[in-house]
């Protein structure tokens, strides 16, 4: 399925992609897919699904916007 | 006494005069130092009523106990008197080398009393207090006073200035110092420009008294790098603080049209990777090795530091979605001395009123000419629009009424921080109980309320949690003085900051000592708005209406139909007032006070407004 990944802050720089649409399979995790980006598992993250927080073992769906973002502070 | 140099330098600009004053151990301890020295001689000192524009107001730079001393992010001074836009206690602070330079002359609070005759730069060195004409750059903008200051006394000295804004006593202008540090956006630049004071220029020579300056000096140098070390792995400074905004479009965070919307498509346009691939240059303040100030090239070719606070409101605020026009914006409030979020807020505001037809003109969102002609009229009293916005939005608003002040961005008068708060209760709190209007350096709670409570909650633990960071943010650092970056965005531990106070001054201090000290300041503050509002009640820490307004919803996106309600809001105000011991108007009760040695303070307060 179809899903789109927004990256945040320096993850555009570590990974080399600000936003980009995937295919993944239709079993796929929001921690699933924070690995199959290649997002170091030790960085503290917030993980958006549509604009909700969303759980680690959440499943996706088709059409989905995945943001992964540092955990800011708001300055 | 370690620590602290053990004295206030008071200046009067009217009878040209200075004397030099101790302090004692028993008040450093009590109030550190920064905010709680402010908060505490303001309050002795001022009479309440007075006009925070006139010569009776009191111009403070204070400085706290690891001010100044090389140690991550030390380089920060804390300006502060009764504030010209909401008529409380008002302060901000800002990276200078004046929290270096001030603490080597010998001195930890400069108080700065009446009014000079004629424009006046003071110059402080050690013992020596000169009141110089500034004549010269009367009229000029920051940039160029700056440079002024610079070709007299070279680059080392510290400063601060105003510009034109505060010259006009447009209420929010701002303290200006370095070449891209700001500070005091409760208008504690035109409590300089009432006094007719451009500038204060600062050199010490002398070593800051300290406990273990040996051992702080390493600890402090190898702290900074392994800030470093630990900026350069997490890549924060890669983007600095515009790194939220993308964040803050995913979540409708964002202030998008005077924060009508809460999202935008195009805001992707000025987001924190578009600001670092346009990066020219990088800026940081004093003691710092995460330098978090990213210029740019603006519309006009000049170069002007952006952060997340002016992109956003003087961006999608705007409905302007292009770096070089906001870095326009920005570098004319920069060079103006006008607060950039304030002044995102106001031109928003104006835009809005006449799109409602609330206010006379023709500007729209998205014309960045029309703002930036706007702007100059400002900061210039030009006009009689640009007078009245100088006044800040609340005051515009009463002023066009036709409902216009329920979506003035502000909280006591002052505008609201970047933080679009129409479906985040607890940031709405925090906005409404920050102790000088709507500001987000007491606190900030966004990610928690996403990630470890739930949006939709007005529960106890967000109350809770605000008051966990207002101790920390308004507290600790504003007091010790220091900025609060490494800890809040690179994770430095808090317990390093009682390590580098017991270093500078012998005192073993937990961070419970801290927070007994930040209640207390906080506390102290609210009596200050107590004698000068005594019938205000809790509504005056409510955030602006439009954010409860069922008709402003969402209509696509995560908060689509959402608004905040005001019964949950008033429930989840109490929750905070119950926790910190204040009763139902917001104000400290008397247990409280006693149990923070605050008595005497609550007697005096009584005098002008009652406690329970
Ligand atoms: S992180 Fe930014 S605001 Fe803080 S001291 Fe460094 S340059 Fe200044």
């Amino acid at each position: 399925m179809k899903i789109t990944v927004k990256l945040i802050g320096p993850f555009v720089q570590l990974l080399g992609f600000g936003e980009k649409e995937m295919d993944v399979p239709a079993d796929t995790t929001v921690e699933g897919l924070v690995a199959l980006v290649g997002v170091d598992r030790s960085r503290p993250r917030i993980v958006t699904r549509n604009g909700r927080a969303a759980a680690p073992g959440e499943g996706l769906a088709a059409g989905d916007r995945i943001a992964i973002s540092p955990i800011y502070s708001g300055g | 006494m370690n620590g602290w140099t053990g004295q206030f330098l008071r200046v009067n600009l009217t009878t040209k005069t200075y004397k030099k004053e101790p302090f004692s151990e028993e008040f450093a301890r009590k109030w550190i130092g920064g905010r709680g020295f402010a908060a505490k001689i303001l309050f002795d000192e001022l009479a309440p009523g007075i006009d925070p524009l006139g010569p009776d107001n009191k111009f403070i730079v204070a400085l706290g106990p690891i001010a100044g001393i090389p140690a991550p992010n030390t380089g920060k001074a804390v300006v502060a008197g009764k504030s010209p836009s909401t008529g409380g206690y008002g302060d901000g602070n800002l990276g200078t080398r004046v929290a270096e330079q001030l603490r080597k002359a010998g001195y930890d609070v400069l108080i700065v009393e009446g009014r000079a005759a004629a424009p006046t730069m003071l110059y402080i060195e050690d013992d020596k207090v000169e009141f110089l004409p500034a004549e010269a750059v009367w009229g000029k903008g920051t940039y160029e006073t700056n440079d002024w200051i610079y070709a007299k006394y070279g680059k080392g000295v510290g400063v601060l200035n105003i510009g034109q804004a505060g010259e006009n006593l447009i209420r929010y202008a701002v303290v200006r110092s370095l070449e891209g540090r700001a500070g005091g956006r409760t208008g504690m630049g035109a409590v300089m420009g009432s006094k007719l004071l451009k500038a204060v220029v600062v050199k010490g020579t002398r070593p800051i008294p300290q406990a273990d300056p040996a051992g702080m000096k390493k600890v402090g140098y190898d702290d900074l790098r392994e800030v470093n070390r630990i900026d350069k792995k997490t890549g924060w400074s890669i983007q600095s603080t515009n790194g939220v905004l993308a964040w803050c479009n995913e979540v409708a965070a964002l202030p998008v049209r005077n924060f009508r919307k809460t999202h935008h498509p195009d805001a992707w346009k000025c987001d924190g990777e578009r600001l670092n691939n346009a990066r020219i240059a990088t800026y940081g303040c004093p003691n710092c090795t995460m330098r978090c100030g990213i210029t740019i090239r603006d519309e006009e070719g000049r170069e002007s530091e952006l952060d997340y606070e002016n992109v956003g409101l003087l961006g999608p605020n705007l409905e302007i979605f292009d770096l070089p026009p906001i870095g326009s914006l920005n570098y004319m409030c920069d060079d103006y001395g006008v607060d950039t979020m304030s002044g995102g807020c106001v031109l928003s505001f104006y835009a809005d009123a006449v799109d409602h037809g609330a206010a006379p003109g023709d500007l729209r969102f998205g014309d960045s000419a029309g703002f930036k002609k706007l702007l100059t009229s400002i900061a210039l009293r030009q006009g009689e629009i640009g007078d009245l916005l100088a006044e800040g939005s609340l005051r515009a608003a009463r002023k066009f009424g036709h409902g216009s002040v329920d979506y003035a961005m502000q909280v006591k008068g002052l505008e609201v921080a970047a933080y679009n708060c129409k479906f985040i209760p607890g940031m709405a709190l925090a906005f409404g109980v920050s102790p000088i209007g709507a500001h987000h350096k007491e606190s900030w709670v966004i990610t928690f309320e996403l990630k470890q409570s739930v949006r939709e909650s007005y529960g106890p633990e967000k109350a809770k949690k605000v008051i966990e960071l207002q101790r920390i943010r308004g507290g600790l650092f504003e007091s010790i003085v220091a900025c609060r970056f490494p800890w809040i965005e690179n994770g430095w531990s808090l317990e390093n900051y009682p390590k580098y106070f017991k270093l500078v001054s012998g005192l073993d201090w937990t961070l419970d000592d801290f927070w007994t000290v930040a209640d207390r300041v906080y506390a102290m503050i609210k009596l200050f708005w107590l004698r000068e509002y005594p019938g205000a009640d809790r509504k005056q820490d409510y955030p602006p209406a439009v954010w409860f307004d069922p008709t402003n919803v969402d209509t696509e996106g995560p908060i689509a139909g959402k608004h905040l309600e005001y019964d949950k809001y008033d429930v989840l105000l109490q929750h905070y007032y119950d926790l910190r011991g204040y009763d139902r108007r917001g104000i400290p009760t008397r247990a409280t006070l006693e149990r923070l040695g605050l008595a005497e303070e609550g007697r005096a307060a009584e005098r002008f407004g009652s406690l329970t």
